[in-house]
């Protein structure tokens, strides 16, 4: 009953919403907007289960002095400062919750997010050598691409940037368009599987 | 001389690190203003924006960059927001991340005081909703019940500007600011399914994913990270919207001096590579 129940569920919900595509009926329709608010009401539950996970894998961490435990107790004491400033004052322009979003979680995400320029510039002079013909065409198209995005060599010398398209919008568009082709036939083949019940991990228990 | 260039291919990371914090400060202190050259995808953006009727259906913009994207696509939310309001282009903005809530109310409020734009007649904020693809296709059969009040609370049927405001099909426009895969739904969910036009604002390691998009004229204009706010940013000051120079073309300077400085550093170690090995007696492999 316990797997019965959520797998009718799924196949009933994953087979209504691939009909209705193709059934413009207007209570159909209803259903469908109706069934689209209950969605948005499930992935709001899933932000009150992602908190309660992240409480309790930081607090099991605290409480046996795991390592780095004190990173965890930090992380437990901004999430509650920052929902008790967010109950307390709410979260509009000028309190104190904008406040420490503004000036203190924008700033060191940046500056989290910034140190990777140096990261990558170390790494680029290391990694992009001429090693072989697939290292020099590697090292020739990204050339092309840093060059291109520096602002005057484009409008200097336009070839450049014309070249540097030609590398986006042709070799680049034909490995991706292959990638999404990929992707989205084994997103198709998933969801297929997850309808009819052959692929169950979604419902947790290790199988 | 040989041995001069074969050290430089194995120079300490610490002065590589030193050379990107010059390279990135002093043209943030001493802007340097180089030119720009603006790229179709972007005037494409500029120009559908351009076209819109002033004081007519509003477009949509949604934030859904952190603060760790925020200083590639923030200058684009600035830019779009500056162009829209200075020709009365009315804009509803969304987030479908929690942490862009405050970024995008931030950007909103700013701009719309710079152009002296009045709430619920010119712009809306209606803030954050979770369910990313349900909520755009859910926006795709009634906005108003998607969004049943707004970031302050006001009921969404009782602001003027959204009176005749249903779904995408009174949206001439929308413009997801991201720096996640939900640039590619809003082209699946939104366009594909409600035929609604959608221009990405992207950071640049996202856009070389979108190009397939752009050919198939799927996706109308893309600004692709810091450059294509910039390039929207010189746009909207070259047709005399706005004076102010921006965040972008600020940060591009820095940008274009990085990428030089790295272009430099992949030089002179390719130079120590090959003399290092013709020095030990060895061609590159093929």
């Amino acid at each position: 009953m316990k797997r019965r129940i959520p797998l009718t569920i799924c196949l009933f919900c994953g087979l209504f919403f691939t009909i209705q595509f193709f059934i413009p009926h207007h209570q159909v329709r209803q259903v469908y907007a109706d069934g689209l608010r209950w969605l948005i009401v499930v992935a709001t539950f899933a932000i009150v289960m992602a908190l309660g996970s992240l409480i309790t894998h930081h607090g099991r961490k605290v409480r046996r002095r795991d390592k780095d435990w004190s990173y965890s107790l930090v992380t437990l004491l901004a999430l509650l400062g920052m929902s008790i400033a967010g109950f307390a004052t709410g979260t509009r322009p000028g309190t104190l919750f904008n406040k420490l979003f503004l000036n203190v979680q924008v700033p060191m995400q940046s500056t989290m997010f910034g140190i990777l320029a140096f990261y990558i510039a170390s790494a680029s002079y290391r990694a992009f050598r001429a090693r072989s013909k697939e290292a020099t065409l590697l090292l020739l198209s990204a050339f092309l691409l840093m060059l291109s995005a520096v602002s005057f060599i484009g409008y200097y010398f336009p070839r450049i940037t014309a070249i540097s398209e030609w590398l986006l919008m042709v070799p680049n568009m034909a490995s991706q368009r292959g990638i999404l082709f990929g992707v989205f036939l084994g997103t198709l083949a998933t969801s297929i599987k997850i309808i009819l019940g052959i692929e169950r991990g979604w419902m947790g228990g290790g199988r | 001389m040989n041995e001069f260039f074969i050290r430089l291919s194995r120079i300490d990371r610490r002065y590589i690190f030193l050379f990107v914090a010059v390279s990135v400060i002093i043209p943030l202190l001493y802007p340097l203003h180089y030119p720009t050259r603006v790229t179709r995808h972007t005037r494409a953006v500029f120009d559908i924006v351009d076209q819109i009727p002033p004081d007519s259906n509003p477009i949509l913009i949604s934030f859904e960059y952190g603060p760790s994207t925020m200083p590639e696509c923030h200058p684009m939310a600035y830019a779009i927001l500056r162009h829209s309001f200075a020709r009365k282009v009315r804009v509803i903005g969304i987030t479908l991340s929690a942490d862009a809530t405050g970024l995008g109310e931030e950007a909103m409020q700013t701009i719309a005081r710079e152009y002296d734009r009045e709430y619920g007649r010119d712009y809306v904020f209606l803030g954050y909703k979770p369910g990313v693809t349900a909520v755009m296709l859910s926006i795709g059969e009634d906005l108003k019940r998607t969004f049943p009040r707004d970031y302050y609370g006001r009921p969404t049927s009782e602001i003027p500007m959204l009176v005749e405001v249903h779904n995408y099909e009174q949206i001439p426009l929308v413009i997801p600011l991201t720096g996640s895969a939900t640039a590619t739904f809003w082209l699946i969910y939104a366009g594909a399914r409600y035929h609604a036009r959608v221009a990405d604002g992207v950071t640049a390691v996202m856009a070389s994913e979108l190009y397939a998009y752009l050919q198939t004229k799927q996706l109308s204009g893309m600004l692709a990270g810091l450059k294509g706010a910039a390039e929207y940013e010189h746009l909207v000051r070259s047709a005399g919207y706005t004076l102010s120079e921006g965040r972008a073309s600020r940060g591009m300077d820095a940008l274009s001096t990085l990428h030089l400085v790295i272009i430099l550093f992949i030089i002179l170690g390719n130079i120590g590579f090959f003399l290092s090995r013709r020095a030990a007696g060895k061609g590159p492999r093929s």
